[in-house]
């Protein structure tokens, strides 16, 4: 049977003395493609800094690729993007290639120092995502959109069988945005990456990935977009309209009569 | 009187040796404070050595080996008010600051007065380096550049984005606490060899200059060096040259190349 | 009857308390330096109390008052301050509190105050910018320690005409010692190998070195020790000492003496103190240093390092 990639068993964490998230338990297996959606607050982010070992202490298990987090040392295995660093400022000297290479750290011994097989590497996914000739250019200069790639680049230049994406598309305009889902199709289907996309976007992640976990402190709903849009729970939850412009962004005709359209 | 005259003189070898080797190493460290606005721990520190001071003065035990742990300890401090307390380093700086001027004022007072100086003692003069200094400036700055290299890409990435940088299994706290501790231990060397003033000029200056126009990370850490070491070496000789006092040459050397810097991406921006 | 002699039984009673009560009321002196200190503890002694603002071991041209200092000076008497380019905080303060009841005396009264004397530097530089300020250490010319110690008796006395004769006695046989130790210096550094002083620590001994007819030099270029030397001096210092075949360098008190050892280093000289009696440690205070007995050690130490008889 083969390993999940991240199992959560009965996930509690507490911050000053309120509780963010609450009994939390599901998991995720290889070429999974999910949307971690909620409204703000809800402690989805919480949950993917909990799942890559950034908050303790928690109450409850988690596995990653079969070990408990404490044991866990292939974190060349995952790769995240966060939602905006705080240094990729005009103020930050590195270049593109040094973010990227940065990537490659988590597989490398001490001391971690590149050598000519790394920085090929480096020259390959920064090839793979149409950026071989922002290689030298300070990361400072270039557009929000340039700044993405970079950040997806070193994500995934170590090959990651599972990747977390922080709210990826606010400042991207719809172009960017398409062509950023594109790569993470590819990873997914291609290269059958297991990947978790953290968005507040709830409509839209339903067209892209298989599987919508909505957490509001609890799992509210785990499942198919499909299953999403005709669940009782989530009629009761959220309200029937909420639901249904929710299931058909679409058609953003007002009019668009109540009832099961399908999804188009 | 000629240049080769004035390399006769044994304080003025001893400036030049020991002077480039801590402008190396106080730039090197310097790059890293000021991204992440630590940039003032320097004087935040020689403020820590003052109360230490006093504190081994009245304690009657070697200023020396007593001001080194606390002044670490302090930097410790320094380092957990910005992750308990959250302030940012400036603040976090400024706490540490006060309170070991403070502390030092105190307990001067209580006991009545030293038998020296404590200014004096603690603050040295880049003219005035003993022999034992020259190598105590050697050793430091070969054990913690060393150091630095090694852990050159851990720093980086720390540098870069903190988060990631432990979602990549990189020890994020035991690589801080090292760095923080590595600055303290610099800043009250140092210190004593060529006095608070150089030593926080020459942790600022050379890296805000190197970011003015180097264009990548390694480039910010070269430009940083060189700029260091040959503010230290033009300030020794244009000091002697026009009779001036020599570590504020330096510090002033130090601004006309930031200033240059800034000019020349000024201009080469427009 | 009765009442006129039990009125008598008590006016005896009542004219001891007042005398009692007058010897208890000691005159308060706050000085800033310790000479100023020394000499009105030698002038006063019992009929007065005498206080050092200057913290055992702080450096006296960095010191300013803190609050409880200029408390202390307005509860007081007396304030005896040296000049006012050795305490120029003085003026500011004045304005600040009230003078009625306390009488503030600048000791540098009838005594010409020198300028730098050592041609160090630009000539016209220094005749611009020392126009502004002048050589503070005067009490280190012994004749002009004579002339305070009369500025310190006459203002006491003005305080406390009743110890008139009492200061003026204590006064005389302060100034009979300093003129005997005058006479020892006299003697001594008029047959000397060496007429040169070098000195590591900031310029203090310009009128000692001016009485005497000795050359002195210091490594600084201020009148305190606030300054870096340049490296010019220090190698100018450095081929005075070997032209003069100078054996030792002189090292000021309270500082740490680095400059001294670099010079020491680079010649060969061996070191010595020179103390400039501005303020004092915590050690030299509680073994009773006087402001004589500095002197005699400064003599000492100039007798060995200039090679005299």
């Amino acid at each position: 049977m083969p390993i999940d990639v991240l199992t959560v068993e009965d996930l509690s964490f507490r911050y000053n003395s309120s509780d963010v998230l609450s009994g939390i338990s599901f998991s995720i297996k290889k070429g999974d493609y999910i949307g971690l959606v909620g409204p703000n607050g809800s402690g989805k982010t919480t949950l993917v800094k909990v799942i890559l070992g950034l908050l303790k202490p928690y109450i409850g298990r988690i596995t990653l690729f079969g070990d408990d987090i404490a044991a866990f040392s292939r974190w060349d295995k995952i790769g995240y993007l966060p939602q905006h660093i705080a240094a990729m400022n005009p103020r930050f000297p590195a270049t593109v290639g040094e973010v990227v290479a940065m990537g490659l750290l988590s597989k490398k011994q001490f001391p971690k120092h590149m050598n000519r097989s790394d920085l090929a590497e480096v020259d390959r996914i920064l090839d793979l995502l149409d950026m071989k000739k922002l290689k030298n250019t300070p990361v400072g200069e270039l557009s929000g959109g340039q700044q993405q790639r970079v950040l997806v680049a070193r994500a995934i230049v170590n090959n990651p069988e599972f990747l977390i994406v922080d709210e990826p598309t606010d400042a991207l305009d719809p172009e960017m945005r398409d062509r950023f889902f594109d790569i993470m199709q590819t990873l997914n289907k291609e290269k059958k990456v297991a990947i978790v996309i953290v968005t507040h976007d709830t409509g839209n992640i339903g067209r892209y990935t298989s599987k919508l976990l909505y957490v509001d402190k609890k799992i509210v709903f785990y499942g198919s977009f499909e299953d999403f849009c005709t669940s009782r729970e989530i009629t009761q939850f959220f309200g029937e309209f909420a639901q249904h412009v929710i299931c058909h962004r679409h058609n953003q005709n007002p009019n668009c009569p109540p009832g099961d359209h399908g999804t188009d | 009187m000629e240049l080769t005259e004035f390399f006769r003189y044994g304080f003025l070898q001893r400036a030049l040796i020991a002077g480039s080797f801590i402008a190396i190493l106080c730039s090197t460290l310097g790059v890293f404070l000021v991204l992440r606005r630590f940039s003032l721990i320097g004087d935040g520190l020689a403020h820590a050595t003052f109360g230490s001071v006093a504190l081994a003065l009245l304690l009657r035990m070697s200023p020396l080996y007593v001001s080194i742990p606390i002044v670490m300890l302090c930097s410790l401090g320094i380092l957990k008010l910005t992750e308990r307390a959250r302030i940012y380093g400036d603040a976090a700086i400024g706490v540490v600051s006060s309170l070991g001027i403070a502390g030092g004022v105190m307990l001067s007072s209580m006991a009545g007065g030293f038998n020296i100086d404590l200014f004096s003692y603690l603050f040295g003069s880049i003219l005035s380096i003993s022999e034992a200094e020259v190598y105590i400036s050697i050793g430091l700055s070969i054990f913690v550049l060393l150091l630095i290299i090694f852990y050159y890409n851990e720093l980086l990435s720390i540098t870069l984005d903190e988060d990631s940088a432990k979602a990549s299994g990189i020890k994020t706290e035991s690589i801080n606490t090292m760095f923080v501790l590595l600055t303290a231990v610099t800043v009250v060397l140092s210190m004593k060899v060529v006095g608070i003033m150089l030593i926080s000029a020459l942790l600022i200056f050379p890296a805000v200059t190197a970011l003015q126009i180097a264009r990548s990370f390694k480039a910010v850490m070269l430009t940083a060096s060189l700029s260091a070491m040959a503010s230290v070496v033009s300030g020794i000789v244009l000091s002697f040259s026009l009779d001036l006092p020599t570590g504020a040459t330096i510090v002033l050397i130090n601004f006309v190349f930031f200033l240059t810097g800034l000019t020349y991406r000024r201009i080469v921006k427009a | 009857m009765t009442i006129t002699i039990l009125t008598f039984l008590f006016f005896p009673a009542c004219g001891k308390n007042e005398n009692i009560t007058v010897k208890e009321k000691k005159i308060k002196v706050v000085t800033t330096i310790f000479p100023l200190y020394d000499f009105a503890r030698q002038i006063g002694r019992e009929r007065i109390e005498v206080n050092l603002l200057l913290p055992p071991g702080v450096e006296a041209h960095a010191f300013e008052p803190r609050p409880a200092d200029i408390k202390r000076i307005q509860d007081a008497d007396i304030f005896l301050f040296t000049n006012k380019f050795m305490e120029p905080w003085v003026a500011g303060l004045l304005k600040g509190i009230d003078t009625r009841s306390l009488t503030v005396i600048d000791t540098s009264q009838g005594i010409i105050l020198l300028q730098r004397s050592d041609n160090h530097g630009d000539e016209e530089h220094a005749h611009t910018h020392e126009s502004a300020t002048a050589d503070p250490h005067i009490w280190l010319d012994l004749s002009n320690a004579m002339k305070m110690v009369d500025t310190i008796a006459s203002q006491l006395i003005a305080k406390d005409p009743q110890g008139k004769e009492f200061y003026l006695k204590n006064a005389d046989e302060y100034k009979k010692r300093l003129e005997e130790l005058d006479k020892k210096y006299k003697n001594t550094l008029a047959h000397c190998k060496n007429r040169v002083i070098v000195h590591a620590g900031h310029f203090a001994f310009g009128y000692l070195a001016k009485r005497y007819g000795i050359t002195y030099m210091s490594a600084y270029k201020g009148f305190s020790p606030d300054a870096e030397p340049t490296p010019k001096r220090l190698v100018e210092i450095t081929k005075i000492v070997r032209r003069y075949g100078v054996k030792y360098i002189y090292y000021e008190e309270l500082v740490t003496p680095k400059m001294a050892n670099v010079i020491a280093k680079e010649t060969g000289c061996g070191l010595l103190m020179l103390h400039g009696a501005h303020n004092v440690t915590r050690e030299e205070m509680e073994s009773g240093v006087t402001f004589v007995s500095l002197m005699e050690k400064n003599l000492e130490n100039l007798k060995a390092g200039l090679q005299c008889l």
